[in-house]
Order: structure tokens, then C-alpha cells, then sequence
């Protein structure tokens, strides 16, 4: 509006403007633009209205960043929980499973199954003579099975 | 200036003057709130909702040679009421919510009575404990009731899922520190470092992460993997109750090593504990009755090895040249000396007449130990048995007897101490220092370090045990490798003597029977020290009863076990035969 004016100002009678007036208007609206940003030509009831409307855009950002960050902090102690637990269970099985392997409770298992210990008297060892270990001296190697040497 | 104007001017001064006064005592009060007394109010204020925790280290587990868990952590909960809370929900109809209350509880938890739980809610406490450890059913069915004003509190405990197996190995621990064997030892490496926690807490306790928090992670302990193979020492601790039963002797131990690296495969102790349950021990002896059943036999229970020491007075002769397996004596079955040394009698006073050096070994002949040591004298004796490790400690770990001896530099030593100590007597020494001096012998001459820990675990931090296992050590060289040979053919003789054999296996094995002084005659320590297979030595076996009732002796009591001990190693370890059947 106070751009309109100026314009009318460096008009001529006949409502066409000189070049040199043309310039010169167009150089003062420039300068005035410069010194007065279009927010500060606004008044202050406007001014009052949009500083709340931006104050309160910021509150809602900064509420929904907040409460995004507290959501992520409740998935993130549910999920601290939750391994705690499968932490435990883990611990638990582990234990669980080493004592159903463990020598007292293999050798109750067995117990039950009808199985004893060996009678040392009642072992005896074969001797295969000529016999080398697999991969190892200059003999023959043992060959795969189902293979016929 | 009228009298009603300077009145009211008054009247103004002294309301200012009071309003002045007023706000100063304000400012003073708002000084000492907010500058004076700032601190503490911060961490008052702080405290409310700022959560400091520690975050406690897991322990390092330990395993055994194959990798089986000797010790492993579990959480269990610990059940806690609230009787004041609980006095100030109810007050209207406290008596029915109690009753209410302490029935759900006791049939969760029956070990504990109602009349406990009654007595624990009349206390005028915040938090009261009612129950530890309960096991994962228990906590699930508490955390299903929503019992008011009960809640659980999870505590993490030291478990060892094998009951006793080698528990006088582990030791066990004790509000987290380690006790006893491996745990204490240990401790440092196995307790890791614990880390802690700080942050902003919700209206639950629940920490934010919106506002200032730190964290430092725990660190978890090393895990320790030891020597020790669980079968074998599951098999000899159940074969060593056994025959302790059989026998009705007192206590034993068993100590399996592995004959060229020094490693021990097993070593156990009678009677023993349950780590799980260590303080329902607390009034049960080890050892003969004289010590804490909690101590490791193996290292504590000091004892005269009796004739197992003749094979190292063999071993001195032997490497000095004094003797050869086919050196002969006349044996009367008693020694006499001309300065006043006590005379020395065969164990069974039978007179052996002529007999070799092996048939020394073989009659386990007191006569003919004691004279070698005389040929030997104190200055070629005493060095070959402070070489085989007798009177040093083994540093395996604590508590730790070493015994001891007297030489000839000691006050009060004897000629008959030099006699005795040749058969045995006059000298102490721990079963491993024993196994050890076999170990020697099993080894060519040269001695090895008895170790227990094969490696540590450190889960991955490139720290100082950064894939660190343990070498075998070599401790020296006791005897040469020619007299090592000689002497293994002389308890190869011994063993067959004795007839502890097992078919295809050659085994170098001494008995030994010693008594005590101040007891009678029959109040023995029976032992076998050994190894086998002979001609290519793979484990070293240490068997002692201490005080057999049904058989006294060395060979008889404690030889059986050797045996089967010898028998489940050759099995399981898949030796082959060094002898035709």
C-alpha cells in the first residue's frame, strides 16, 4: 500500500511517469522496503497474533518431539524388560540343561534305563596289529568307506 | 504542616519501614533456601527423581575341559512385604486382608509358616524379606496374584549346576566375593567390574532418556576354563565314597594328573560339599575330622606318605649310583644302629634275608629303605628330596599346606630322622606334593607344574587374557631320564607284586600305610601312588584313605580304587595296551 502511494506520487499529470521519475520511485520504494520489513509493517494486534501463533507452532513441535522421545523411551524400556527377561530365561535353561547333562544325572538316567558301570574283569581290549592312525607314517591309509581296498 | 499530615506521614514511615523490614527478612529466609541450604535441597530434590544405580558385573562363568559348566549365574527373586504400607491401605478391615494376604503368600511359599508371615507384617518396617531365592514357578505365580503391598526383587546367585562336582576345586561365593579355590583365587578375573547407571526417572522409576543420563556398561567377568574332566572327577568322587563306605574310613582323597604336562584331570575330596547349599556344611569336617570341609584335602590335609617314599630314596640311590635294582642286603626284618638311632622295623617285623633293591620295593621293606639311606647319608639324601618338591608349596591356590621335614641343618635332626624319613615317617607332605614327586618319575625325571587352569575367556576385549591358556611348565629335571626308567621297572615289579594290575596295561605303582604317632597301630593313612601305562606314561593316580576300618593297608584298602580308577581312565582315554593279555 505504501508502495502503491509512492508509485502515484512519481506519476506525471497525464498519469504517465518520466523515466527519470520512474527511477526515482522505484529507488525510494526499494529503500523504504529495506527499512521497514513487511513484518514490522503490520500492526501490533497482527504482530501479537502471529508471535502467538508461532510460539505456540514451536510449543506443538517441541511437545511432539517430546512425546515422541518419551514414546521411544517407553519402547526402549519395554525392550530393556523384555531382554532382562530373556536374559533370565536364558540363564535359567542354560542351567536347566547343564544339569540334565551333568555326570550325577546322566549316571541316575542310565541307572534307571537298566545300565551299570563296567566290571573292569569283564573288558578286553583287541589288539589289531599292523594297524597306523589315519593321515599319519608311510603305511596305507584307511580308505572311505564303502570303498573295497 | 498539620498534625493529621505528619501523623499519616507516621503512619506511612512505619508501614514502609515494616514493609522494608518485611521484605528483608523475606530475602534473608529466600537466602538461606536458596544460596545457604541449596546443596542438600538439590539432592534432595535431585534423589526424588534422578536414579542413581550401580549395574552389577555378571560373574565369568568356569568350565571344564570339554567345555561343561562347573559354575554358571542365575537371577531368582526375593519376596518382600510392606507392613506399613500394607497397616495404612487396610485400615478400615486390616485383620481380613491380612489373613487374606498371608494365606496367597503361604501357598506360594509354603517353607514359610503363617504364623511368619503374621509375625512379619507386625513389624513396623518399610520393607520387610520373607523369602529368598524362590524359584521361576514361584515368581510367576506371586507376580500372577498382584498381591498388594508384596513385590519381588530380583537377586543374581552363583549356581553350580553339578551339586558337589569338584566343589573343593571351585569353592564357592559369598555376597559376590569368591571363596575357597577357583572363586577366590580367581576372584579379581571372575567378578568383572561393575558399571553404573544415572538418569531422570519417570513417575514409575522408570529412567528417561530425555534430560542428562550416563552409563557406564558393566563388565562382565572372565570365563575360566580349567583341566579338570568332569567325568573322571565325577567318576572318582563317586568311586571314592564308595570305598570310603566300604572301608568305614574317616576321609580320602584321589588326585588324577596328567603325566607329561602336569595338568590335573581330577582331584577330589571325602566327605565333600554342595557349593549350592555351602552353609549347611558349615559344622562338617574334612580332612581326618580336623578341618573345614570347605578346604581342598588335596592341598590342606598334610600326612606321612609312608613307603610311597621309598621310591624316592630308590630314586636318590639309583641317580647317585649307589644302588642298582639288583644291589642286595641282608634283610633281618630290623635294623639296628650303633649311636643310639631307634631300631628299625619292618612293618610286618618279617625278616626278608637277602633281597634286592626291587624286592625292597616289593615287601615294602622299612629295613631296606632305611639302610639305602645310610649309604646315601643326610648330604646325598636331603638334596634329591628337596628336588622332588617336598616341603614347597605348589601355589595352586589357598589355603595351602606344604609339610615339612627336618635335615641335617635343622635343630634337633637325628640319624633316625634320616632312617624314618627314608620309609616315610619323620616327614608331611600334601597329596599333591606326592603326586607330583610320582609325576616326576612318570615324566623321565623331569618335574612339571601342577596346573588347573587351561585358558581364560575374555569374551572378546583385547585386555592383558587375551586368548591366554596356560603352558605346562617345566619346574627342572629331578633325576636323569636312565634312572627314571630303572625305578619305573622296579614299581612295575611292585605293582605286579602286589597284584594291582589290569590286564594288557604295565603300571608303576608303591603303596604306602603310615600311621601316626599318638594313635594306634590301626589308625592308618592307606595310599597307592602310581601311573600307568608304564612304558608310555599318561596319567599319574594318587589314591589316600585316611583310617580304613576293614582293611588298613596301603595295598589292600586304597589299591582296589586305584585300579578302577586306572581301569575307567584306560576306557575313557582310549589307551591302547602296552602289553600282550
Amino acid at each position: 500500500m505504501y508502495g502503491s502511494k509512492a508509485w502515484t506520487a512519481a506519476v506525471s499529470p497525464k498519469g504517465v511517469a518520466s523515466p527519470k521519475a520512474r527511477s526515482e520511485a522505484s529507488l525510494l520504494a526499494q529503500r523504504r522496503r529495506h527499512m521497514h520489513p513487511s513484518f514490522l509493517r503490520m500492526g501490533p494486534a497482527a504482530l501479537c497474533i502471529t508471535c502467538l501463533l508461532l510460539v505456540g507452532f514451536m510449543a506443538v513441535l517441541y511437545l511432539s518431539q517430546v512425546g515422541q522421545v518419551v514414546a521411544a523411551n517407553h519402547q526402549l524400556q519395554d525392550i530393556r524388560n523384555e531382554q532382562a527377561a530373556l536374559e533370565r530365561q536364558n540363564q535359567d535353561l542354560v542351567d536347566t540343561l547343564t544339569r540334565e547333562q551333568s555326570p550325577a544325572s546322566i549316571a541316575e538316567q542310565a541307572q534307571k534305563m537298566g545300565l551299570g558301570p563296567i566290571d573292569p574283569k569283564n573288558l578286553w581290549v583287541v589288539q589289531v596289529s599292523h594297524l597306523q592312525e589315519m593321515g599319519q607314517g608311510d603305511g596305507p591309509t584307511v580308505p572311505p568307506l564303502g570303498v573295497q581296498p | 504542616m498539620s498534625i493529621e499530615l505528619r501523623r499519616a506521614r507516621s503512619r506511612q514511615m512505619v508501614i514502609f519501614f515494616l514493609g522494608c523490614g518485611g521484605m528483608i527478612i523475606l530475602l534473608g529466609r529466600l537466602y538461606y533456601w536458596q544460596v545457604w541450604q541449596s546443596g542438600s535441597l538439590s539432592r534432595l530434590a535431585n534423589s526424588e527423581h534422578i536414579q542413581n544405580q550401580i549395574l552389577n558385573a555378571p560373574r565369568g562363568l568356569i568350565y571344564d575341559a570339554q567345555g561343561h559348566l562347573l559354575a554358571t549365574n542365575v537371577v531368582r527373586d526375593d519376596v518382600y512385604i510392606t507392613p506399613l504400607q500394607f497397616a495404612s491401605d487396610f485400615t478400615d478391615n486390616y485383620p481380613t486382608e491380612l489373613s487374606t494376604e498371608v494365606h496367597a503368600l503361604h501357598q506360594v511359599l509354603p517353607s514359610v509358616s503363617e504364623d511368619q508371615l503374621r509375625n512379619d507384617f507386625g513389624f513396623s518396617l518399610q520393607a520387610v524379606r520373607v523369602a529368598e531365592q524362590i524359584d521361576p514357578g514361584q515368581s510367576q505365580r506371586l507376580r500372577n496374584l498382584h498381591l498388594p503391598d508384596t513385590f519381588l526383587e530380583p537377586q543374581t546367585w552363583r549356581t553350580y549346576p553339578n551339586g558337589n562336582l569338584a566343589s573343593q576345586i571351585l569353592g564357592y561365593v559369598q555376597d559376590g566375593k569368591g571363596i575357597y579355590g577357583i572363586e577366590a583365587k580367581y576372584n579379581t578375573l571372575l567378578a568383572g567390574k561393575a558399571g553404573s547407571f544415572t538418569a531422570e526417572t519417570d513417575l514409575n522409576g522408570n529412567p528417561l532418556t530425555v534430560g542428562a543420563s550416563s552409563e557406564q556398561d558393566a563388565v562382565k567377568g572372565l570365563d575360566l576354563t580349567l583341566t579338570i574332566d568332569s567325568f573322571i572327577q565325577y567318576f572318582v568322587q563317586t568311586s571314592l565314597q564308595d570305598a570310603i563306605q566300604q572301608l568305614d574310613a574317616q576321609s580320602g582323597t584321589v588326585i588324577v594328573l596328567n603325566a607329561r604336562t602336569g595338568a590335573i584331570v581330577a582331584m577330589a575330596g571325602y566327605p565333600t560339599f554342595d557349593p549350592n547349599h555351602y552353609g549347611d556344611f558349615a559344622d562338617q569336617k574334612g580332612c581326618v575330622g580336623s578341618e573345614d570341609v570347605y578346604l581342598n584335602p588335596a592341598l590342606f590335609c598334610d600326612y606321612e606318605p609312608g613307603s610311597t617314599m621309598k621310591a624316592f630314596t630308590m630314586a636318590a640311590a639309583l641317580d647317585q649310583h649307589v644302588i642298582t635294582p639288583d644291589t642286595s642286603i641282608n634283610d633281618p626284618g630290623y635294623l639296628n644302629f650303633s649311636d643310639g638311632t631307634p631300631t628299625v622295623h619292618n612293618w610286618n617285623d618279617e625278616s626278608y634275608g637277602k633281597e634286592t633293591m626291587t624286592q625292597v620295593l616289593q615287601h615294602s621293606a622299612n629295613v631296606g629303605a632305611a639302610t639305602v639311606a645310610t649309604w646315601l647319608g643326610p648330604d646325598r639324601f636331603y638334596p634329591y628330596v628337596d628336588r622332588f618338591g617336598f616341603g614347597q608349596p605348589i601355589g595352586l591356590f589357598q589355603p595351602e599346606d606344604q609339610g615339612g621335614y627336618r635335615t641335617n641343618t635343622s635343630v634337633g635332626w637325628s640319624e633316625s630322622d634320616l632312617t624314618r624319613q627314608a620309609f616315610g615317617q619323620s616327614i608331611t607332605a600334601s597329596p599333591l606334593q606326592v603326586a607330583r614327586a610320582y609325576q616326576a618319575i612318570a615324566n623321565g625325571g623331569v618335574m612339571m607344574q601342577p596346573y588347573i587352569l587351561a585358558s581364560i575367556n575374555d569374551n572378546g576385549h583385547a585386555g592383558p587374557y587375551y586368548q591366554y591358556s596356560t603352558q605346562p611348565q617345566m619346574l627342572r629335571r629331578v633325576i636323569s631320564t636312565e634312572t627314571s626308567e630303572t625305578l619305573t621297572g622296579m614299581l612295575i615289579s611292585t605293582a605286579e607284586y602286589n597284584h594291582i594290575t589290569l590286564p594288557g596295561y604295565s603300571m608303576a605303582i608303591k603303596t604306602g600305610t603310615a600311621t601316626t604317632q599318638g594313635l594306634s597301630m590301626d589308625q592308618t593313612e592307606a595310599s597307592v601312588a602310581g601311573f600307568l601305562p608304564a612304558s608310555n606314561p599318561q596319567f599319574v593316580i594318587l589314591v589316600k584313605l585316611d583310617r580304613p576300618q576293614k582293611t588298613i593297608y596301603g595295598g589292600t584298602a586304597a589299591g582296589p580304587l586305584w585300579r578302577t580308577i586306572a581301569q575307567q581312565l584306560v576306557v575313557h582315554y582310549s589307551i591302547p595296551p602296552d602289553q600282550q593279555q
